[in-house]
Order: structure tokens, then C-alpha cells, then sequence
């Protein structure tokens, strides 16, 4: 039975949206039921979800499809229920509406995963542009969605398209309980435009900072420098260096004649490795790489700019952190460097924008003891290097899973 | 089929070999056994044999040997 206060979706604006998986009758869904976190259901379509991906034939040309397969396999999600098993009294809080960003297509994935484990339907936009690991993975959910078994789970998903569209995006805020909004802070800016019902609220991906903090001698220890290099790879030119994850300044840490040998053995492993990847440059971002470089040799004093063998690598080493590098980012790989016998400058430096710390060199405990006492206003996920871009359901400092149920109170 | 059939087979699919490979095979000695392909084989291992893979052993799991122990810490014991 509908909910009296469902409104249909004007026809003009049903006309611009293409439906790329799942359900087409947006405006009944606020009447669905919420599900409990972690519904049978979703666990047993989340699995079979996964067997498809990971024996998916150009699995190799997108190895984050096999990725999000294996995170969602029953066993990986059995394991993340358990850490939710207090969720007793939890339920859904019915519809959610998620904005996908376009600098990584797989997050949609993920958005939708975290919208469906917490109990919601999910409204999904996906990025206008066409993408190949999208349209995979639509196909995919599609079919599966249509099979007789998962009828009733199609009600509470919809994946779809449509060009900018302030008056669309105002009609799904319109009946959302809960709107997600990845892509940074144009989007957000661009999505508060469109109010959301009083008792509604924004979960916000906004820009923010990552950065690599490497502790020189220990770097010299390590055996597998190529493996290193590939973990930071993993971090960052995977995904062209878009990801808010991505690091973009490098902090080292010891003394100068350490530095200076771990900087070049680092920069040519990695260099090794992006030729080995024949990783390229696009025209474009080469003159960013190019300008960002200039701009900063203007703006601040005593930089360097170390020579390199062609523009794969950009680096720029910094004598002093100033409070708007943050906002002095480039894609493709471009790095600042800084150095210095002790992270202790990071306190003054991190901000709210700050997101994700990977390291080198240094035990997990020794960085929780470390940021434990700074009590900064930034920095929500410290993480070895080549685990930045791995999924949790704790991101950005949102606990999803939490924020995205409702908590029934007993007493 | 035994426990040791099984495991071999879980290889065999998911890397597309034959069995005279798999004495010594470690990750990364062949193409097919790259960090995708470790993710083909964990999930075909974790079904063949009804087991929840820690993520420590999954890390751990670098050759046809080593993956042998690590799988009987889940009793799953391959000279049977």
C-alpha cells in the first residue's frame, strides 16, 4: 500500500532519466520497508553478485571489479556482520539517494553496498559519463536483478543516468530519507541546492587531502622495494592520482644523507614500474604537472625541482609546509616532497581537509600513540601504504553502516 | 574426490594449469597467479572446502606448500 505522501515524478523528467539496473518506479519507493543491516536477502544476492564478478571474463582489464567481488563474497560480508551484532534494534531509514562520483567508477558499487547493507533502498546516480567498468557492472546487476528469486530486492534498487539536472536531483531529495554524496564539494554545493525533507539528512564526500608520511632508514630496510613502489602505485596512478585518497605530498622523516638515499631509490622504483605499467600522461595533464610546478616556484620560497628523465614523475621539494598546499593539487603524479627529523610539524599543518595518511616505515601502534595525543581537527583513516583505496564501512569518519540505520530505543 | 583433489582442482580452474605445475608453485610465478588471480583462487578454495579465510592467511597464502598448512589451521587436512 503507498504512503499518501508519495509524488509521482513529472513525466518531462521521467523522459530524461535512463534506468540502468533494478527498479523504475521511483516514487513508490519511500513505501518499501527498510530491511534489517545485514538482511539475508542482501547477503544471499551480494553472493551471488560475487561468483559472477570474480569469473568475469575481462576481469583482468579491471581488477577493481574482481576487487569488489571478493569484498562482497559471503564469507567477507559474514565477517563484517559480526562486527555489527549490537545492531539488534536497527533498521533501514528507508530511502537513500547517492550521488556517485565519476573520478573512480567502482564507488557507485560501493555506495550502493553500504545504502543496501544498512537496510535502505537505494537510488543510485551514476556518473553521466560513459564507462566501460559501469556498464559492466550494470549488466551485470541487471540480469541478476531481473531473475524470479531477487524480485523482491529489485524493489529497493535503481540505478541510473541523467545529464545535471537541478530539477531531477530536487525530486529525489524530495523523497529521500537519507542522500549520499560523493564527487567532492561541487557536487555537495550543488546538491544542497535541492532541499530534503526535515527529518532527512546528507552524508558528505567533500574534497579533501591524503598524504604519505615515510620514515627514510626504515624505507632503506625494506627488501622488496619493488613491491613498495607497487603499493604506492596502488595508491595512486591507478586511479591517475583523482582518488581523495591519492597521496600528494610526501613527508619524510630522518636524517638528510637517509633522505636523500631513500628519495632516489623510491622515485626510480617507481619510475621502473610506471614504464613497466607504460603508464601515460595524458597531453592535459602534463601541462597541469607542468603549471603547478611554476605556480609554486613563484609562490613559495626555496623550492626544488628535481630533474627528471621525462614527465611521468613530477616532484617539487617544499622547505616549508604553508597553509594552502592542500588546496595546490594535480592529478597524474605530481608529488610534494617535505623533510624533517620528526613529523611533529604535521600538528599545526592538518586540517579539516585532511583524509588519509599512508606510511612507510612505521608500526601501526606507535602512529595511534603518535595522533592519539594531537588531537587534530583532521585525518580519518592512517593506513599502510597500498591500502589507501581499500573500501571500509567506516569512511571519511562515518561509521555507514551506523549513520545510515535508525536506532530503535528500548526500555 | 579427496581433500587433495579438491585443492589441486581449486588451482588447476582458477589459473588454467596442469597439474605437473603445482609442486613449488609459488604467487606471482606465473601470469595467472597475480593478485587477481589470488582472489580467483581464495574464493574457489573458501567454497571447495566451506571455509571463512582470515584475512592474515589470505596474505599469507604465497605458494601450493605454504597454502597446505595455512588450511589446516580450518582442519581441512590434505593427506586424507
Amino acid at each position: 500500500m503507498l504512503r499518501l505522501e508519495v509524488v509521482a515524478i513529472p513525466m518531462y523528467l521521467n523522459s530524461k532519466i535512463q534506468l540502468m539496473a533494478g527498479n523504475d518506479k521511483f516514487s513508490e519507493m519511500p513505501a518499501l520497508k527498510p530491511l534489517v543491516p545485514f538482511d539475508d536477502s542482501v547477503i544471499r544476492f551480494l553472493d551471488e553478485l560475487s561468483g559472477l564478478l570474480i569469473k568475469h571474463p575481462q576481469g583482468r582489464d579491471f581488477p577493481e571489479i574482481i576487487t569488489f567481488g571478493f569484498y562482497v563474497r559471503k564469507s567477507s560480508i559474514t565477517r563484517l556482520k559480526r562486527s555489527y551484532e549490537d545492531l539488534k534494534s536497527n533498521v533501514g531509514r528507508g530511502v537513500s539517494f547517492h550521488i556517485a562520483p565519476s573520478n573512480v567508477p567502482i564507488n557507485f558499487a560501493y555506495s550502493l553496498l553500504v545504502g543496501l547493507l544498512s537496510g535502505n533502498a537505494c537510488i543510485v546516480r551514476l556518473s553521466s559519463k560513459e564507462l566501460t567498468l559501469t556498464n559492466i557492472l550494470c549488466d551485470i546487476l541487471s540480469t541478476l536483478l531481473d531473475m524470479p528469486k531477487f524480485s523482491e530486492l529489485k524493489e529497493y534498487v535503481s540505478l541510473i543516468k541523467y545529464e545535471q539536472d537541478t530539477e531531477i536531483n530536487s525530486f529525489f531529495s524530495s523523497i529521500c530519507d537519507l542522500r549520499i554524496i560523493w564527487g567532492g564539494d561541487n557536487t555537495v554545493k550543488e546538491l544542497r541546492k535541492s532541499p530534503l525533507p526535515p527529518r532527512s539528512f546528507d552524508i558528505t564526500f567533500a574534497d579533501r587531502y591524503s598524504f604519505c608520511l615515510i620514515r627514510a632508514a626504515e624505507y632503506l630496510n625494506i627488501k622488496d622495494k619493488r613491491k613498495m613502489a607497487f603499493n604506492f602505485y596502488n595508491d595512486t596512478y591507478l586511479f591517475d592520482q583523482n582518488a581523495c585518497t591519492s597521496p600528494r605530498l610526501i613527508f619524510w622523516v630522518g636524517d638528510l644523507e637517509n633522505i636523500r638515499k631513500a628519495k632516489e631509490i623510491f622515485w626510480h622504483a617507481l619510475h621502473e614500474l610506471l614504464i613497466e605499467k607504460k603508464y601515460l600522461v595524458q597531453p592535459m595533464m602534463a601541462v597541469d604537472k607542468y603549471s603547478l610546478s611554476c605556480d609554486v616556484a613563484l609562490d613559495y620560497e626555496n623550492v626544488a625541482l628535481p630533474i627528471a628523465p621525462d614527465n611521468l614523475i613530477s616532484r617539487i621539494e617544499l622547505e616549508s609546509l604553508q597553509s594552502d598546499l592542500p588546496e595546490r593539487t594535480c592529478a597524474g603524479g605530481s608529488f610534494f616532497e617535505y623533510s624533517d627529523q620528526v613529523p611533529d610539524k604535521l600538528s599545526n599543518f592538518v586540517s579539516r581537509k585532511f583524509q588519509t595518511l599512508t606510511y612507510i616505515g612505521f608500526k601501526r601502534d606507535e602512529l595511534v600513540e603518535y595522533f592519539a595525543n594531537l588531537e587534530m581537527v583532521g585525518l580519518d583513516r592512517i593506513v599502510p601504504c597500498g591500502k589507501a583505496s581499500e573500501f571500509s564501512l567506516v569512511w571519511d569518519g562515518y561509521d555507514l553502516i551506523r549513520h545510515m540505520s535508525r536506532v530503535v530505543s528500548f526500555e | 574426490m579427496t581433500n587433495l583433489e579438491k585443492y589441486n582442482k581449486a588451482f588447476i580452474e582458477s589459473f588454467n594449469i596442469g597439474k605437473d605445475k603445482l609442486d613449488g608453485l609459488k604467487y606471482q610465478d606465473i601470469i595467472a597467479w597475480d593478485s587477481v588471480g589470488h582472489m580467483q583462487l581464495m574464493t574457489e578454495l573458501e567454497e571447495e572446502f566451506n571455509v571463512e579465510l582470515d584475512i592474515d592467511d589470505i596474505t599469507d597464502f604465497s605458494s601450493y606448500e605454504e597454502g597446505k598448512t595455512i588450511l589446516l589451521k580450518y582442519e581441512v587436512n590434505l593427506d586424507i
